[in-house]
């Protein structure tokens, strides 16, 4: 049977948001960015390295990221992703609206708990 | 970033990315080598880490192209090529849903050219027509006419309507010139500000002004375009010259454009309409002849219109019960009164009904044939899926396909509706107003095209596209070439395709036969009288000439008696209409039988008679006597009623010596004295009802208009030219309204029916071919699939006949099973039909069971070719045919 290539999302943009997130904090290459993004979701996320390409095609097309040239952790020149300043704005969007969902998740958690 | 940019900078973006994901890959594999893995396995480890390399660098491509207009391209090519290396396939689709898309685009050219009517004028949505309800009337009872004091009333109502127009339309005259025989014209009267409530002007001269509606001043005339260019040659100078209408001195003021013309309404000339003194007289509110066009104010909706207009409706009730109870008022945009007006919206409605039905077939044709073919490339799409094709990815493949037949349909079905226009045009040429409306392929009609090629190329092809890309794709690659038995759920899916065709074909045939029949039934029904050998001629005496009644009845009698001489003539009578041809019913009134309530009296037929009409039309008395040249104005009041008045309103008993009050337009009512019966005619002659009906002398209340009647003995057309001279000795200047024999007149009173019941036809045996068809494409592939198990059967002993009934069996049971749907869902059309078709009777329980062995047979046809192939499989070729 043929895998499904896709990322499974958890929800609607969480792997673009987990990307600017991690981009906001140091600009990347693409192999960093998967391996950071593997450790810090503590492998919660089973995603294949390579969808990560379509989104940053995505979000580098939508102008929240840009690409130059720079040098890897093996001194081999490669392409870094850097978050743009409309990139920035989106991130601090998309974080408030996400911790507004939490927070409502919460609420109704705690009432059913109860 | 504009889109010129990107397409210029797409490719650096595909290099980039390719870049990047080969940087990554290296990255990676360093990386794992550096933790102790040999280079091999890093690069293993690294590319199953990343998925598939192929599809992400498509994935992300995607992202930078248009809504993957190139892909579609590809796929458009990719069809094309498939399409080409099956042509059987392609020409059996294609010219099914061509078929389907002809009769469509055909039938939709009419609702383009009646039921999206051109409108004249400008900012048209503000153009209302306002109407009287009449609630005795079945026919358009919304449309009626109104009476001149209701206009006067309801037009001053400037707060709802800026301006209001009266037309009187239909009026005849007699249009002449010294020398010229006088030709007959329809015309209007009309208010000064008609053509401005349209806001149209002529486009040679000027319009009516205000002040010249009144007596004096209103000799004017402004022509029609067509009647411009045919009697006069399209001469600009016949501006400020004057014509003779009625034998009076018109002068030509303006020439109306061609394009000034509204559906059902086409008068030759306009005149001023005058309203005397006794037209505003609360006695005038019988009279309804005008119909009114108005523009609504600014600012008012059609619903406030309405609201108002019942408001003042309801005041003239209360102020003149007599005459206004019951009536009401309505308003209608001119474009919907036009359509109701004209009365054709459901018969064409039925028919573009049939025609969706008959592309449903088609579609249905197609999907089967498309499932046929998706068993055929089950590994090509599998082969497709395992190399990454997402499902969606293929339906789009197959749907593409689906467009691509469907638009090569299309084109092609345009092409055959463009025959299939000419000859619709051809045959609609049963009344004037019809013939007048331009029938073609316009461009409402190629988009009505287009989108049921759209709509076909989805309905043929989803239910393929989603059934092949759902396929398991090891089932299908590990499947060997051919099975000794078919794909069970594409046969089932095929299986219900046909079995649904079938249904609906079993149903429009049910119908169109139904409608037929009834059609067939009217067309040929008793009149009651001898319609055969019937020469009839449409006389208007106008008021210059012949005003008062001596005169008519002078002239009348003249005209009798002269053209009796002709040879070959056995009888000439006169009669105010033609038989069968709905006369006026007026409100009557039997002596001894309580008085009715206004608007709810009993009602009957009134014509006016010479003696001579019941021998002329062949009408045999039942009882009493005839009329006698004494029954004249002098005598005492005289009629003759039929057997159904008698039936109806003196429940059988003996009528001759009774006394009836007819009231009669624009007569003092008075008491007549029945002296015979007379056999029943038919109302309308398209029509099964029969109404009371009441003959008078017509020497004892001449009218204006009227009918000669001339029973012959030879071919009634060949003494037209006799009977044109004779008349035109009387009086050069009288014009014929028509001359006509009854049976022609009958002709045209059924309005297109024979041409109503050939289109049904077409459509019948339309929707009957596709579905055998569709049996046959059935039972054929089947039996083609199944070659190696009939083998096999053979071998082990079957006979050639058990071979032959299996197939039948097989194939009867989808269309006995698609029949029985197809019955049922019928079951209630006879009701269907009879509330949307006025005075068609739809009752033929013997239809059903006739269709359905019909259906079955065709069915049973259409199996016999591939059964008996069946029968013919050689088991040595069969088996060794792996």
């Amino acid at each position: 049977m043929v895998k499904k290539p896709e990322f499974r999302d958890l929800f609607p943009g969480a792997l673009e948001l987990m990307i600017l997130k991690t981009l906001s904090r140091k600009p990347m290459h693409g192999y960093a960015l998967a391996q950071r993004i593997k450790e810090t979701s503590d492998d919660l996320l089973q995603i294949e390295e390579g969808s990560l390409y379509p989104a940053l095609q995505r979000m580098l097309k939508t102008g929240w990221l840009i690409s130059e040239m720079g040098l890897s952790a093996k001194n081999r020149p490669v392409r870094i992703f850097k978050l743009t300043q409309a990139g920035r704005k989106h991130l601090e969007q998309e974080i408030s609206s996400v911790e507004q969902m939490f927070a409502g998740i919460s609420r109704v958690l705690a009432l059913a708990r109860q | 970033m504009n889109w010129l940019q990107q397409l210029f900078s797409r490719r650096r973006h595909y290099n980039e990315l390719s870049e990047s994901i080969r940087e990554h890959l290296d990255e990676k594999i360093t990386d794992l080598q550096d933790r102790g893995m040999s280079r091999e396995q890093a690069e293993r480890s690294a590319r199953r880490e990343f998925g598939n390399v192929t599809l992400i660098e498509q994935r992300g491509r995607e992202i930078w192209q248009w809504p993957s207009l190139e892909s579609i391209i590809a796929d458009v090519r990719f069809a094309l090529r498939q399409l080409l290396k099956s042509p059987m396939f392609t020409a059996a689709a294609v010219t099914t849903l061509a078929l389907g898309i002809a009769i469509n685009a055909t039938m939709f050219s009419l609702v383009s050219a009646f039921l999206i009517p051109h409108l004249p004028g400008e900012d048209t949505e503000h153009i209302v027509a306002v109407s009287s309800v009449n609630p005795d009337s079945q026919f358009q009872p919304e449309a009626y006419p109104s009476s001149a004091p209701n206009y006067l009333a309801w037009s001053s109502n400037t707060h709802v309507f800026a301006l209001m127009a009266a037309d009187n339309e239909f009026l005849t005259g007699s249009l002449s010139e010294p020398g010229q025989q006088a030709e007959a014209v329809s015309y209007a009267a009309v208010s000064p500000n008609f053509f401005s409530v349209f806001g149209v002007s002529p486009s040679i001269g000027r319009s009516f002004r205000s002040g010249e509606d009144r007596p004096g001043q209103d000799h004017l005339i402004i022509l029609s375009h067509g009647l411009w260019e045919r009697r006069y040659g399209s001469d600009p100078s016949i501006i400020g010259r004057s014509v003779r209408l009625n034998r009076e001195d018109y002068l030509v003021v303006g020439i109306m454009p061609a394009t000034f013309r509204m559906l059902g309404f086409m008068p030759k000339l306009w005149t001023p309409l005058t309203l005397s003194a006794a037209d505003r007289m609360a006695g005038a509110r019988t009279n309804r002849n005008l119909f009114l066009f108005a523009r609504l104010a600014p600012g008012v909706t059609l619903q406030q219109a309405r609201t108002q207009m019942s408001t003042l409706a309801q005041l003239a009730q209360k102020d003149f019960p007599a005459v206004e109870q019951r009536w009401g008022a309505s308003v209608r945009t001119l474009g919907d009164f036009l359509i109701y007006n004209f009365s054709i919206r459901s018969g064409i409605s039925v028919m573009m009904t049939v025609v969706v039905f008959i592309l449903f077939i088609a579609c249905a044709n197609v999907a089967a044939l498309m499932l046929t073919r998706a068993v055929g490339r089950q590994k090509e799409l599998a082969i497709r899926q395992s190399l990454g094709a997402s499902r969606a990815r293929v339906v789009r493949q197959l749907l593409t396909e689906g467009i691509v037949i469907a638009i090569f349909g299309g084109a092609l079905g345009l092409g055959l509706s463009y025959f299939g226009i000419q000859a619709l045009r051809a045959g609609l040429t049963f009344n004037e107003y019809i013939a007048d409306v331009p029938v073609r392929l316009d461009s409402n009609v190629l988009f009505f095209a287009l989108a049921i090629s759209l709509l076909a190329a989805v309905l043929s092809s989803v239910i393929p596209a989603l059934k092949a890309s759902r396929s398991d794709i090891n089932v299908s690659l590990k499947s060997e070439t051919r099975g000794a038995s078919s794909d069970r759920s594409h046969n089932r899916m095929r299986a219900v395709l046909v079995g649904g065709e079938t249904a609906l074909a079993l149903f429009l045939l049910i119908g169109t036969c139904l409608l037929i029949r009834s059609v067939y039934l009217l067309d040929h029904q008793e009149l009651g009288f001898a319609h055969d050998h019937l020469l009839t001629a449409g006389l208007v005496l106008d008021q210059a000439r012949y005003a008062d009644s001596v005169k008519k009845a002078q002239v009348v009698h003249q005209a009798v008696t002269q053209l009796e001489q002709i040879s070959g003539v056995q009888t000439v009578a006169v009669a105010s209409d033609l038989p069968a041809s709905g006369a006026n019913s007026i409100p009557i009134h039997i002596k001894g039988q309580p008085e009715a309530r206004p608007n709810e009296e009993n009602r009957a037929i009134d014509v006016l008679i010479t003696p001579n009409y019941f021998s002329a039309i062949g009408l045999p008395f039942r009882r009493g006597r005839n009329f006698t040249a004494s029954d004249d104005a002098s005598g005492p009041r005289v009629v003759i009623v039929n057997q159904q008045f008698v039936h109806q309103y003196l429940q059988d008993s003996d009528p001759i010596g009774k006394q009836i009050k007819l009231d009669t337009d624009g007569a003092a009512p008075s008491w007549s004295q029945i002296v015979g019966v007379v056999g029943d005619i038919k109302t309308y002659s398209e029509l099964p009802t029969v109404d009371p009906e009441v003959y008078e002398s017509f020497s004892q209340r001449p009218v204006a208009s009227f009918s000669i009647l001339l029973r012959s003995s030879v071919e009634p057309n060949t003494i037209t030219p006799s009977v044109r001279q004779v008349l035109a000795e009387i009086d050069s200047e009288l014009p014929l309204l028509r001359i006509m024999n009854m049976d022609q007149m009958i002709e045209v009173q059924r309005n297109g029916n024979p041409l109503f019941s050939r289109i049904l036809a077409i459509f019948a045996i339309l929707a009957l071919v596709l579905a055998a068809i569709g049996i046959y494409g059935l039972v054929a592939y089947s039996v083609g699939q199944r070659t190696q198990e009939i083998g096999i059967r053979i071998a082990l002993g079957a006979r050639t006949s058990d071979i032959s009934n299996m197939i039948l069996r097989e194939g009867l049971k989808v269309a006995a099973i698609g029949s029985c749907i197809g019955l049922l869902i019928a079951l209630p059309l006879p009701k269907v039909f009879g509330s949307i078709f006025q005075g068609l009777i739809v009752s033929a329980p013997l239809i059903y069971p006739i269709v359905l062995v019909a259906m079955l047979l065709v069915a049973f046809i259409a199996i016999q070719g591939p059964a008996r192939r069946a029968a013919r499989v050689d088991p040595n070729v069969a088996l060794r045919n792996e």
